[in-house]
């Protein structure tokens, strides 16, 4: 699957006014990625007592059905606030991110995790379950895999694509001289 | 220079592993005393006894505590020269020591009283500033342990 025929989208994106200005500003630039860290942080740790109260481990005599409404729009929250700072933070490192692979691996993970979120996680945390049993216990492992991944890709688009904020050239040979 | 610290500078994907797990470990720290703070406001797990939220869920804090605190220091030791100019790093550590500090008097404090507010969504006031002091101080360590990469005073 080639990602060639997203460049004029992420031209447009890089080239918005917001993109434009955060990239311009130290301050906005570490403003997003804080956000976008709460954000995570809110997610992973609601989704983290989720997920053990599935495997047995949650909080005593209460059912994960339980703190998993509770916690429910915390979750949600903290997945609305990445998913706006995330598309912030695109336009302002757009060429990054389009040439890192771990941007689009972190994208097809993300995809999976919320769609595996919103489907099997949230019936299964739903249904009264009986932690311990096998499958309750895969799809706990399941998520915590799916998000840990999420957020260990996010960090690799950090530390391998500096030297790409750095030089432009080729990617932008490549829009302006097909 | 310690042995660990050389070892450090001189492989690239060391100290990669080690900053992500650092950040994994704050994560973890930040994530699980959110729901916490969240309980004694009142905004979260009303329904859990607050004695059953702190049980359940400090471990895993402690646990990335642990992971943070050890990382932490190894990667500091790395470049330890290039963090002791950063305003960034310096307040991370002071706000730190803060929660530190927050989550130690509420343990020796109002929390030894739990029993008697346990059950109840509005308890003691006191309590209820110590969710909300220790929920700003971790927005603030993770804030400012962003910063240190983008702020005055590092790698100069």
């Amino acid at each position: 699957m080639s990602r060639a025929p997203l460049i004029p989208l992420f031209s447009w994106l890089g080239h918005t006014a917001i993109g434009q200005t955060i990239r311009s500003s130290a301050l906005l630039i570490a403003l997003t990625q804080i956000i976008h860290l709460l954000g995570l942080t809110m997610l992973f740790g609601t989704i983290l007592m989720v997920d053990m109260a599935l495997l047995g481990f949650g909080i005593r005599r209460h059912p994960a059905s339980q703190i998993a409404a509770e916690l429910a729009p915390w979750t949600i929250g903290g997945l609305v606030v990445m998913l706006i700072s995330g598309p912030l933070i695109l336009s302002s490192e757009t060429l990054k991110c389009y040439e890192s692979s771990f941007f689009w691996i972190k994208m097809a993970i993300l995809l999976i995790a919320v769609v595996f979120y919103f489907t099997v996680h949230r019936r299964t945390a739903r249904s009264e379950p009986q932690s311990g049993r096998f499958r309750i216990r895969l799809v706990a492992c399941i998520s915590l895999g799916l998000w840990l991944a999420v957020a260990l890709a996010g960090k690799m688009i950090g530390i391998y694509g500096d030297d790409l904020r750095v030089d432009p050239a080729p990617f932008q040979a490549r829009l302006y001289h097909r | 220079m310690t042995p660990a610290a050389s070892a450090m500078r001189n492989s690239l994907w060391l100290f990669d592993i080690t900053e992500t797990t650092h950040t994994l470990g704050i994560i973890l720290v930040a994530g699980t005393i959110m729901l916490v703070d969240l309980r004694l406001l009142g905004m979260g797990l009303r329904q859990e006894p607050v004695s059953h939220v702190v049980s359940r869920i400090v471990p895993w804090t402690l646990s990335g505590f642990a992971l943070m605190f050890f990382t932490g220091g190894w990667l500091f030791s790395a470049e330890a020269s290039k963090l002791y100019h950063s305003p960034a790093f310096r307040i991370k550590l002071a706000l730190l020591s803060l929660a530190g500090l927050n989550a130690l008097i509420f343990h020796l404090t109002v929390y030894r009283s739990a029993p008697e507010w346990d059950e109840r969504i509005a308890i003691p006031a006191q309590a209820r500033v110590a969710g909300l002091i220790s929920l700003v101080l971790w927005i603030g360590i993770i804030a400012a342990g962003r910063s240190i990469a983008y702020g005055p005073g590092y790698d100069q």
